[in-house]
């Protein structure tokens, strides 16, 4: 499967200004993150019903530039936060085509049923809470449990609870119940910082893991090893059943070694199709690493 | 052999906005942090970490220090590291780098870290002179407090 390098940060917002994002970036590679997600969000119960079939989510922004810029110092995802009310959201979510370009799908449930149903049937990754409205919504140990066993992850926010002391109280007492409940099972960090001076580094971010009521190993694996997990449940997600995972690095080139019958030029016209074929492919992919050609998963 | 167990933890103050020095020193630093966990941990965090607390090193051009506590509170310490945005009256942030059991070790990785920082700047600076003071001024290690 596909390489990710320690550490991780799954929730950048994104900014419109270039020169923000850019300042973000390279602030979260002095400090040593590998693979970021950048995340956008999207209020689900804000569209009204009725239109079915048609496409509601919105395309992912456009960040070629920046993945161009920061190749070899940082692996960028894309990611959706989808705030809603009600279950109706697993219809939209089941037809849309524009889900399918997102590396990671997030649920971020507004109440109480939104959150049982987020736990169980949500097609997602992530599960996030609002920072901004409180600690109303507790997770019930049955969900929680269930979550756990679908490989869904908890996700706790950082940057709010630096900035504010009543949001750090909130945090603390979600991350506390998710303690209670299940022993802080499938929790990550990520940052969800809009400025770089809240961001903290990968070691600072594990020791938070103290007032969060989490263990010192499950700290620094919530910003390591099950981010990992997590983007491979994503990526399977994504593909489906997979047993092998095939894809194209540079340029192809064929050897014709055995004697066909084809004639010359009919040979020659085919390879140019399926060059021009690589190629496009190679376009697609030139972010990714230069030494991977193959990869069983 | 029973002896106190410390740890010492090696952290980099960055502040908001890029500055040559920081007028800092150890006891506005430690006067800061004991402020802090007793803001978050209360009367008991204070007690507990209160003695054999200590700033060990702090080096305000480089924006370096090392902080010593007891063992056993060493993650009350850590843990509140990341939430302090107000160091002095200057907005900062910490960076923990290492933490180490001897003072020793920490200085050993400082000094590798310092290595690296120079390496990098080196580069930028022109002329001899100005080459020679920045590797004084990054070197400068005295561990006397």
């Amino acid at each position: 499967m596909e390489q990710t390098k320690r550490f991780y940060d799954f929730c950048i917002p994104y900014n419109k200004d270039d020169k923000i994002m850019r300042a973000i970036l390279n602030e979260l590679v002095e400090l040593g993150y590998k693979t970021i997600a950048i995340d956008q969000s999207f209020d689900h119960s804000k569209k009204e019903a009725g239109k079915r079939g048609s496409e509601v989510f919105p395309e992912p922004h456009g960040i070629e530039h920046l993945r161009k810029e920061f190749a070899d110092k940082l692996r960028i995802l894309q990611r959706i936060t989808i705030l809603y009310v009600d279950a109706n959201v697993a219809h939209a979510m089941s037809v849309s085509l524009n889900l399918r370009k997102f590396n990671l799908i997030a649920g971020q449930p507004k109440t109480d049923a939104a959150l049982t149903h987020c736990c169980t049937a949500f097609n997602g990754d992530i599960i996030t809470f609002d920072p901004a409205a409180g600690s109303r919504l507790l997770v019930q140990r049955k969900p929680y449990l269930i979550a756990v066993r679908r490989g869904i992850y908890f996700e706790l926010k950082y940057a709010p609870a630096i900035a504010d002391s009543n949001n750090r109280k909130d945090m603390i007492k979600v991350a506390q119940n998710y303690c209670t409940k299940g022993k802080s099972r499938n929790i990550i960090f990520s940052s969800g910082a809009a400025h770089e001076f809240q961001l903290r580094g990968p070691y600072d971010v594990a020791n938070l893991a103290f007032i969060f009521g989490l263990s010192e190993d499950q700290g620094k694996n919530a910003i390591d090893r099950s981010c990992r997990q997590l983007f491979l449940r994503a990526a399977s997600r994504r593909l489906g059943k997979t047993i092998m995972f095939v894809k194209g690095e540079g340029p192809i080139v064929f050897s014709d070694s055995s004697d066909d019958n084809h004639s010359e030029e009919e040979q020659a016209d085919e390879m140019d199709a399926l060059v021009t074929e690589a190629a496009t492919e190679e376009d697609e992919r030139e972010n990714s690493q230069a030494n991977k050609r193959l990869k069983v998963a | 052999m029973v002896r106190i167990k410390n740890r010492y933890i090696a952290v980099q103050i960055v502040p908001y906005a890029p500055v040559k020095s920081l007028r800092l020193n150890d006891h506005t630093l430690t006067k800061c942090l004991l402020q802090n966990i007793e803001k978050y941990y209360g009367v008991y965090g204070l007690g507990v970490l209160e003695h054999g607390f200590r700033v060990k090193y702090c080096n305000e051009r480089t924006k370096i220090a090392i902080i010593r506590c007891l063992h056993r509170g060493q993650r009350y310490v850590s843990s509140i590291l990341p939430l302090i945005t107000l160091i002095g009256d200057v907005r900062a942030k910490f960076r923990t780098l290492y933490t180490g059991a001897t003072i020793i070790q920490c200085n050993k990785f400082i000094i590798k870290h310092q290595r690296q920082f120079l390496d990098r700047m080196m580069g930028q600076v022109a002329s001899a002179k100005e080459r020679q003071d920045l590797f004084k001024r990054v070197m400068e290690l005295d561990m006397d407090r």
